[in-house]
């Protein structure tokens, strides 16, 4: 689907993408380094998985322009993503045990 | 400069004969090979996990010396570059060539800090005696971070093809490749340096 957008709004949704990724990498780090090794480590992994997830889901979105794909192609990258993080987050649950 | 336009991806009708791959925008050509790279670094990502849970202890032994600040900062670095690339393709589209170069090669420059980056952390493993034989955690570590940083090195390469021979579809088309670069990325770096 195409959709219409001026060079300002473009530019300010790129800029928006582009903090959103710096934002989620802060807060991983924040996540892992503070809380890695503590009870916490647990939600702290899943925070950086899920942080992964929507950094990824931006670049798609907005530097690759997927938005404007249909919802097919849209549900096969994010159930990709979704899959493969659910695996690594299920190993890793299995080799704390 | 502000008049309504369309954004940048060709008309599907352009696309005709792609089946369905003519409903994602850009050229279908670099989605056949996005999507081929997610499957072969999906694998990679999916081994890794799997490797982990057989010997985790060995694993968070060889997480602990990988130093978590330098891998987060190569990752701001990568999203950076990727908004700079596609900063280039929206001063393509309004027909604004020669900032569209500046900023590809802006792009490419990150590109060439990122491998600076890496390059200095593989210098610091090997200070250390440390190489892809060490064990299994530092055979996959590099196996997987070597893999990618081959394709940023094509990544490079492409942004300065594209800036030589910028016309829009270029310009898409190689932001397209350095954008996969950084998705990548974006999965590698927290299975690699964060789930420890």
């Amino acid at each position: 689907m195409k959709m219409r957008e001026n060079h300002q709004q473009w530019s300010r949704r790129l800029l928006r993408a582009w903090a959103l990724l710096v934002g989620l990498t802060l807060v991983s780090l924040v996540a892992v380094l503070g809380f890695g090794h503590s009870e916490a480590g647990l939600l702290a992994v899943m925070v950086a998985l899920g942080a992964s997830f929507f950094k990824a889901r931006a670049v798609l979105d907005h530097f690759l322009d997927l938005r404007r794909a249909g919802t097919g192609w849209r549900s096969f990258f994010y159930g990709s993503l979704i899959l493969i993080l659910l695996v690594l987050l299920a190993t890793y649950i299995a080799a704390e045990k | 400069m502000n008049e309504p336009i369309l954004s940048p991806a060709p008309e599907p009708a352009e696309n005709g004969g792609w089946g369905a791959l003519s409903d994602l925008p850009g050229n279908p050509l670099m989605w056949v090979l996005i999507i081929s790279e997610l499957l072969v670094f999906g694998a990679f990502f999916v081994a890794f996990g799997v490797a982990r849970m057989l010997d985790v202890e060995t694993f968070r032994a060889g997480q602990a010396l990988l130093d978590v600040r330098m891998g987060g900062l190569n990752t701001l670095v990568l999203v950076t570059s990727g908004w700079l690339a596609a900063k280039a393709v929206q001063r393509g589209a309004e027909g604004a060539g020669p900032a569209s170069r500046r900023y590809l090669a802006a792009a490419g420059t990150l590109g060439l800090v990122f491998l600076g980056i890496k390059g200095l952390e593989y210098a610091g493993k090997a200070a250390q005696g440390i190489d892809i034989e060490t064990n299994t955690f530092f055979t996959l570590f590099y196996l997987m971070t070597g893999f990618h940083a081959m394709h940023v090195m094509m990544g490079i390469i492409v942004l300065a093809i594209v800036g030589w021979k910028n016309s829009l579809d270029n310009l898409e088309t190689g932001a397209a490749f350095w954008h996969m670069v950084d998705l990548i990325w974006l999965i590698l770096f927290p299975i690699v340096y964060l789930l420890r």
